[in-house]
Order: C-alpha cells, then sequence, then structure tokens
C-alpha cells in the first residue's frame, strides 16, 4: 500500500473560530475513507483543503506526493465539491468534454469518456440537458460523473448522496462499491449507516479536532460484537454475560448489546447465534466488531 | 503553466458568445448598433467631410480639436470609426468582459475546473478568450465600415483594407488593458453587476479624487498612467503617435494582470 495524502498538523481559522486544529493523518491506497463529524465539525473546509479551494493557514498537505494545487494531480484527483453546479449556459456534454480536454484526453476520447460516465450515473439520456432542467438529484448525480471522469486516483465526495431518493442513493453507494477497488474514495456524509457498508478507514472531526479510527483493527486478546435484538428481552444482559468465552458485555442502546469476547475463541459468532435460538431470542443484526456509531459516540 | 490548457480555456470562453442563445441575442444587438452607426453617423458624416463646400469649414473645426489629419483622410468612413470605436470599444469591453470568473466562482464551477488547471491558466486563458473576442467584434465593425467606404469609393478599397488592418490592431491594443481591469475587478467583487459598477466608480470618482489630490501633489499625476485609457486623447488624432504611448496599454495590461493572479492564487474558491 502507498500513502495517497499526508496532512501534516493542519490548520485553518475563520475569524476566531478554529476550523482545523492541528489535523494530522494520513490515507494509504486502496481504502475508502469516511470522514464524520456534526455540523461545523470542519469537514468541508477539510475537504476544501484537500482540494486546494481554501488555503491553510499552517501545515501541508501531499496528494501522491505532491504538493497542493500541482499540475501532475490534474486528472488524479476529483472531487464533489458541495454546492458546486456546472453553468446552465451549455449542455453537461459540452462542459464534460471540456473537463476530459483539460485533463489531456483527446476530443475523441473526452466524448467516449462523458458518455462512459454518465451512463455510470444512469444519466444516459441527458447529454444535451443544460444542468437547470435537472432534479436536484440528477444534478448532484452530474457532479458525480464529473469526478469520475478519466482515470482519478482520489475521489472526495462531499455529502455524495445527500438529497437523493433512496433510490438513487443506494445506486450512487453500489457505484462507489464497484469502483472503490481502483478509486480510492473519501466520502463525508452524516448517513453513518452508509458509511459502515463503505469504509474502512473513518476520520472524526469535532470542533476542529481529528480522531481517527481503523474499522478492522483488533486490539489486544480479545474481540468485540455488536448484537441488535428484535426486542426487549428480560435478563438479556445477565445471560449473555454467561456465555463461554465473553469477557465483558455492555448495553449501548434499548435493545443492543456490545460483547467483548476472547479472541482465541473459535467460531464465536456462530457460538452466539445458537446462544440466541437457544433463549427464543429473534435478533435483527449482528455486527463484527463495532458499529460506527459506538465507535464514535460511545463514551465508556 | 500550460499553453495548450489556456487555449482550450481561451476557445471555450468563444463558445460563450458565438454558441450559446444569450450570446447570439448579444452579438445581434452589437450587430443591430453598428448597423445604426454605420447608416446616421459615419453615413451622414461622410458627405459633410467630402463635400468641397464643407471641407475647409470641418478641416479648420477639426483642426482645432487636433484632429485636422483625421480629417484629411480619404477613407472618411474609417476616420469616423476611429473615433467613435476608439471611445466606445473601451466601454463596450468593460461590459462584454465583465464576467470572466466571479460567475463561475459563485456558481461553483471553478472548483470543478481548478482541479484540471491551475488558477493561473485559469485567469490567463478567461482573459485572452475575452481579448479574441473584443478583437472579433472590432474586427467585423471595421471590415463593415471597410466594406461601406469601398461602395461610396471601390478605388479605396485596397488603400482602406490596409488602414482597416492596422485600426484592428490599434484598437484592440487600446481595449486590452480595460478586459485585464475586468478579470481583476471580478476576484474582488462577489457579481459581474458589482464590477461594473466598481468600473464606473473607478474611472469617475477615482479620476476626480485623483485630480483634486494631483492638484495639490503634482508627483501623483503619474498615478494617471495606472488608469487605461489614459492616452486616449492623444492617440485619438493619429498625427506624430509616439511608441511609448502605445506601450501604455501593454503594460496596463501585464500589470494588470500580473496583480490579478496574485489576487487569484491567494482567493478562496
Amino acid at each position: 500500500m502507498s500513502t495517497l495524502i499526508e496532512v501534516n498538523h493542519l490548520s485553518k481559522s475563520f475569524g476566531s473560530k478554529k476550523a482545523l486544529n492541528n489535523v494530522s493523518f494520513t490515507i494509504e491506497s486502496g481504502a475508502t475513507t469516511a470522514l464524520v463529524g456534526p455540523n461545523g465539525a470542519g469537514k468541508t473546509t477539510l475537504f476544501s483543503v484537500l482540494c486546494g479551494y481554501l488555503q491553510p493557514d499552517s501545515g501541508t498537505v501531499r496528494i501522491l506526493g505532491q504538493p497542493l494545487g500541482h499540475p501532475s494531480l490534474f486528472g488524479k484527483l476529483a472531487a464533489l465539491p458541495q454546492d458546486a453546479t456546472l453553468d446552465p449556459r451549455f449542455s453537461i456534454q459540452k462542459q464534460l468534454c471540456f473537463y476530459g480536454l483539460l485533463q489531456g484526453l483527446s476530443k475523441v476520447e473526452a466524448l467516449q469518456d462523458t458518455t462512459r460516465v454518465l451512463e455510470l450515473v444512469g444519466l444516459s439520456e441527458n447529454h444535451n440537458s443544460k444542468i437547470n432542467e435537472l432534479s436536484h438529484g440528477m444534478r448532484k448525480r452530474v457532479c458525480i460523473a464529473q469526478a469520475l471522469l478519466g482515470n482519478p486516483k482520489i475521489v472526495l465526495l462531499d455529502e455524495a448522496t445527500a438529497g437523493l431518493d433512496p433510490i438513487n442513493a443506494r445506486e450512487i453507494r453500489s457505484l462507489i462499491s464497484s469502483l472503490s477497488d481502483d478509486v480510492s474514495f473519501i466520502l463525508s456524509s452524516h448517513d453513518l449507516a452508509e458509511l459502515e457498508r463503505l469504509c474502512s478507514h473513518v476520520l472524526y472531526l469535532d470542533k476542529g479536532i481529528l480522531t481517527t479510527h481503523n474499522r478492522n483493527e483488533q486490539t489486544g486478546s480479545s474481540k468485540y460484537l455488536t448484537l441488535q435484538l428484535q426486542d426487549q428481552y428480560k435478563d438479556a444482559k445477565e445471560l449473555l454475560k454467561q456465555l463461554s468465552g465473553v469477557l465483558y458485555v455492555s448495553q449501548s442502546q434499548n435493545k443492543e448489546f456490545i460483547i467483548e469476547y476472547q479472541a482465541s475463541h473459535d467460531q464465536f459468532d456462530i457460538h452466539l447465534l445458537k446462544y440466541c435460538y437457544k433463549n427464543n431470542w429473534q435478533y435483527r443484526q449482528l455486527v463484527n466488531g463495532h458499529t460506527l456509531e459506538n465507535q464514535l459516540f460511545q463514551k465508556d | 503553466m500550460n499553453i495548450y490548457r489556456v487555449w482550450q480555456l481561451a476557445l471555450f470562453e468563444l463558445t460563450r458568445l458565438f454558441a450559446t442563445k444569450r450570446g447570439l441575442l448579444a452579438l445581434a444587438a452589437f450587430a443591430m448598433v453598428w448597423l445604426m452607426i454605420l447608416r446616421y453617423p459615419i453615413g451622414h458624416a461622410v458627405p459633410f467631410l467630402s463635400s468641397p463646400q464643407f471641407s475647409e469649414a470641418a478641416q479648420e473645426l477639426a483642426g482645432n480639436i487636433g484632429l485636422r489629419e483625421l480629417v484629411s483622410w480619404p477613407q472618411a468612413e474609417l476616420a469616423i470609426f476611429w473615433l467613435i470605436a476608439l471611445y466606445s470599444f473601451p466601454l463596450f469591453s468593460l461590459f462584454v468582459c465583465s464576467d470572466q470568473t466571479v460567475g463561475d466562482r459563485q456558481r461553483g464551477t471553478l472548483r470543478f475546473l481548478s482541479l484540471r488547471s491551475t488558477r493561473d491558466e485559469l485567469l490567463l486563458g478567461r482573459f485572452f478568450g475575452q481579448f479574441i473576442i473584443i478583437i472579433c467584434l472590432i474586427a467585423l465593425t471595421a471590415l463593415a465600415t471597410t466594406i461601406v467606404m469601398a461602395y461610396r469609393a471601390p478605388e479605396l478599397a485596397l488603400s482602406g483594407l490596409g488602414l482597416a488592418v492596422t485600426l484592428i490592431c490599434q484598437l484592440s491594443l487600446t481595449a486590452m488593458p480595460f478586459i485585464a481591469l475586468m478579470s481583476l475587478l471580478n476576484l474582488i467583487c462577489s457579481s459581474s453587476r458589482l464590477s461594473i459598477v466598481l468600473a464606473i466608480l473607478l474611472f469617475t470618482l477615482g479620476n476626480a479624487l485623483l485630480s483634486y489630490l494631483s492638484s495639490y501633489l503634482p508627483l501623483l499625476d503619474v498615478l494617471f498612467y495606472a488608469f487605461p485609457g489614459v492616452q486616449l486623447m492623444d492617440i485619438a488624432p493619429q498625427t506624430n503617435v509616439p511608441f511609448t504611448l502605445w506601450l501604455i496599454p501593454l503594460l496596463q495590461s501585464c500589470a494588470l494582470l500580473a496583480l490579478s493572479i496574485v489576487v487569484f492564487r491567494r482567493r478562496s474558491l
């Protein structure tokens, strides 16, 4: 794995408000990374700095080994910026072709690639439409299409599925999932379930301060499972504690339990499901490790 | 700086005028205005200048305002075209080139572009695109005037064509710093309309303020050279125009573009 993005001691303030406070992290190739945080946490600021839209007050950013804005990054770093839209005076095809030409494609290649990316986002019928003739969701998909032009190595998507209907949001998710072997995505979203499905690495920003989480990381001699039951069963927590191999059980939500167990225990998940069956418990979900929500917000 | 990307950006600007409905409508309005100018001011003034009865009076009047050489041109249509175009194209450039980057910045389109070209390329590409548009419009009007002149006096067609080419170059050079000024104002203002307002204030209030201050501090006179069009009155007569006067718009354009590049590099998108 090679380092795609390396950020060191990045700070950015707007007046007295610190949007980014000494942020440092690295992103390796092949990882799909989530950027999570409450509103005003600094996510869009971080995206804007990574794309070169904003100048940081201090700190360094290297993308694919190059400083921000280096011409060798054109066509390799792509982004869906929040609230950005194409020029309403030109057709989508004309603008995407133009972007392709700027990326160094020939006219024929640019046209072919425009057709390809518009097909990818399900807009093959809208080549000649202008952006203001499209719905909000379609506009967003056009903006995602422009990010996929050429052969990008890194794609930053800021709130890619916000405002999309469930079907289109699902299509975008499956598109990201299908391309994630060749492209490293960095996604910002408030939809934790979506990020849970797509991302292996999480950057959590709050008040400009960043913490990182590796979702597949195992620490020490114990592992975790998160069990969500269908109903509130009597003494479920106590009974779970009695299961062999269990080290500790905590209740994260009403019907949700985080089970810490010995890493050496083979097929513990099967063992747990059999235990549920034995106790006549219906389960809704079994997550290997912590849910993203618990990982980020669980205090104990 | 990649010349190919600058050229692509400039070419895309041309399609804004020649391949969009709004651009073609603006072009049609421009053509109509110039049709009126050719039909009336130019059409009516030429017989007056050419007639032996009035030519002496016209020469005397023109001589008083330093335009004697111009009135003596046999290609009278081009002489009047020169005077009208010299003052109208710079003003026209302020309006036509008022949205070089500001609209795209407000819309966020520059964010897509800045991931595919450097900010310097973007700025220069847009500037050259607008400059080519203005050259095309100047050339079209100059050629139309030459055709009107050739219709009146076919024997002047060849010399008129040569003179028209010279005037196209001179007018383009004159309009250049006005386009560069709009490049800079686009980076400071939040809309194209505001850029125009600021340009008008600069040429009126700014000029008046500088005149007032320079009456106390004559050294400040040198600041007038920062204003695009400072040399217009001196080049209008077309007689004994020193070469340095043609350098002024070129230097102003370079200075304004250099300043624009510095501002754009620091600007948030």
